[in-house]
């Protein structure tokens, strides 16, 4: 499926959703997400800028992913631009005491550097 | 009684009447030039052996290309089939099978002794002949009637889908006689994202290698589409996959895909007619893109996509060749007409655009080539939405469009219109998950609006279940934070959820 893009950028994994998450597609994409996923990879970074809505079905999905990648010492961020209804949508459900989300792609990158600092050993 | 039982009794009497030792009927293959023994009295090692003449060579060939009688003396003559020989044939005399000025086969007669056939034996010969080819005919027409009906049912999309505020109309109809089926085809089916897509296309040649072809086409192209590519990457996958399978036959297409609340359409052309659009007041634009090569033709060709504004009012046309070709007219002719005929056929908003246009241009003609015609047509909606759809959650993002599309023309703002549609969106999939009938399963969706306040309500037929809670706690919490109301009913009869919000403004 195409619905999702994954790219490496400076080794760190970003997953690009083109369209809405809900229901439908739910299950699949976190296949494809679980897929992507390298088993020591820090962090995930999810961009949701093209993706409209998210429905609880999705929700329950990210948060799911979120604690899979925290019983495994891993972060999940999500982007969200500051002009998207996700924005209301992802406070309205509680997810910024679970999850990082930024507004930018390069400021989640900017978050997963500071993450790989933090589990590097002096 | 079958066509070859009625030949063969045919022959038999002609054997008969005109005390000859052989008698035979050869049908013409036009896709591969050929004529094909489909019938023999003391010849019936031609039929079993399945004997093929080369057009124009041997002697039936010879009768059929030049569409006339001719008597031979095989002492003196070239003769394409070996069987012929080895019977000890001396003398034949071949009649072509004509309907409507057009050579379908040939029917010839042979002797073991020589015989000199005279004009008496012709005239009959050629009156057997007459009366068989309209048999044959006759038989054909029933046959392609069968395998036109067989094709519809497996290459065709089964029933359109019914979405609110859009008409759909087709007209398919493979022409002309004999067993030509046709390489036209149409496509219309939901995509992932809620948007729709139309193909219409056109693959070179006819019969059944042509509608093979069609066949593939079809089943890549909604492979492709329904991953989710864009369409100038379906198309060019398309063709590279034709390419790579070395298919000789190219096919002529257009795909395009309407998000019908955006109201915007986008079109990628390859090599195939223009599109026609009709703008909501009723001026018409071919919607020409100048370098899509038709698929299958050269690898790595890039394909470019426009995109149209496509607001409720607008029609759309798309057809194949066979709509607007007429013999010894140009093209640029054909498209004129058919313009004009979609204007016409826009002013009578009653009846649905296909049907308008195919009467106006194609009622009194004969078909010279098969027609595929399929006409798309945006409606406003009304203060009230009402949608029945299947209990599956590939329904849900269609939903959100459509009642987008009605959240719009309400009134709603960006935020509104979010809220809403997310909202119904949580009680849909609640509703579906809970559907009880299987495969059969429905919900509806009821949408209203009373000036700025919007009402809708969710219901299924869940009646197994008294109470329980939609989207099992989270889809409730994020509905009652975006609306002003929700509220569950259950009864024995099934679940509703009602929801209301007041919007900002009034359309």
């Amino acid at each position: 499926m195409s619905s999702l893009r994954i790219e490496q950028i400076d080794g760190q994994p970003v997953a690009h959703v083109s369209e809405d998450i809900d229901a439908a597609n739910a299950a699949t994409i976190q296949q494809q997400l679980a897929e992507a996923l390298e088993p020591d990879a820090l962090s995930l970074i999810i961009d949701l800028s093209e993706t409209r809505y998210v429905d609880s079905a999705g929700i329950d999905m990210l948060l799911r992913l979120s604690d899979r990648l925290d019983y495994r010492r891993a972060r999940l961020v999500l982007v969200i631009p500051d002009s998207s209804q996700l924005k209301r949508l992802a406070a309205i459900v509680g997810m910024p005491q679970a999850v990082a989300i930024h507004p930018s792609v390069p400021d989640a990158l900017g978050e997963a550097t500071r993450s790989r600092a933090r589990s590097t050993p002096d | 009684m079958s066509l070859e039982d009625m030949l063969s009794e045919l022959l038999e009497r002609i054997r008969g009447a005109l005390e000859v030792d052989t008698a035979a009927v050869l049908l013409l293959d036009e896709d591969r030039g050929v004529l094909l023994a489909r019938a023999a009295r003391g010849l019936e090692e031609e039929v079993r052996q399945g004997v093929q003449v080369p057009l124009a060579s041997g002697f039936a060939g010879r009768v059929a290309a030049e569409a006339r009688p001719i008597i031979i003396d095989l002492d003196h003559a070239e003769v394409v089939n070996p069987i012929l020989r080895q019977k000890g044939i001396r003398s034949m005399l071949g009649v072509p099978l004509h309907v409507e000025q057009r050579v379908i086969g040939v029917m010839h007669i042979g002797t073991l002794v020589q015989r000199d056939f005279d004009e008496d034996d012709v005239t009959l010969l050629q009156l057997a002949a007459d009366r068989a080819a309209l048999a044959i005919d006759h038989a054909r027409i029933s046959e392609q009637r069968a395998v036109t009906e067989i094709m519809q049912r497996t290459l065709l999309p089964d029933a359109l889908p019914e979405i609110p505020g859009l008409r759909f109309s087709v007209k398919y109809l493979p022409a002309g006689a004999g067993i030509k089926i046709g390489g036209d085809w149409y496509d219309v089916f939901q995509l992932a994202d809620g948007n729709l897509a139309f193909v219409i296309g056109d693959v070179v040649g006819r019969g059944v290698l042509a509608a093979s072809v069609m066949a593939e086409i079809r089943t890549a192209l909604r492979a492709y589409m329904m991953q989710g590519h864009k369409l100038t990457r379906v198309v060019a996958m398309l063709n590279d996959l034709l390419v790579s399978m070395g298919r000789s036959r190219g096919a002529t297409l257009s795909i395009l895909a309407l998000d019908p609340e955006a109201e915007e359409l986008e079109v990628v052309t390859a090599g195939h007619l223009p599109p026609l659009l009709i703008e909501p007041n009723g001026r018409t634009r071919l919607l020409e893109q100048r370098h899509g090569l038709p698929v299958g033709v050269r690898a790595g060709h890039d394909y470019q996509s426009s995109s149209y504004p496509f607001p409720t009012g607008s029609r759309l046309l798309l057809y194949t060749d066979g709509l607007i070709e007429r013999r010894n007219e140009s093209i640029d002719a054909g498209l004129q007409r058919l313009t004009l005929a979609a204007e016409a056929a826009a002013q009578r908003p009653d009846s649905p655009l296909a049907d308008g246009v195919y009467r106006a241009l194609l009622d009194e003609t004969p078909l010279e080539d098969d027609v595929a015609l399929l006409a798309i047509e945006t409606m406003p909606l009304g203060n009230t939405l009402e949608m029945t759809l299947p209990a599956r959650p590939n329904v849900l993002s269609g939903l959100r469009k459509t009642l987008g599309r009605w959240l719009h023309a309400a009134g709603a703002d960006e935020n509104e219109l979010f809220d809403i549609a997310l909202s119904t969106s949580e009680a849909a999939a609640n509703a579906i998950e809970h559907a009880y009938g299987g495969r059969e399963a429905t919900f509806t969706v009821r949408c209203e609006r009373n000036g700025k306040q919007v009402t809708i309500a969710v219901r299924d037929n869940g009646r197994w279940r008294t109470t329980r809670p939609p989207g099992g706690g989270r889809g409730l919490e994020i509905m009652r934070a975006l609306l002003d109301s929700v509220e569950v009913d259950s009864d024995e009869e099934g679940t509703t959820v009602k929801m209301t919000k007041e919007l900002s403004r009034q359309a």
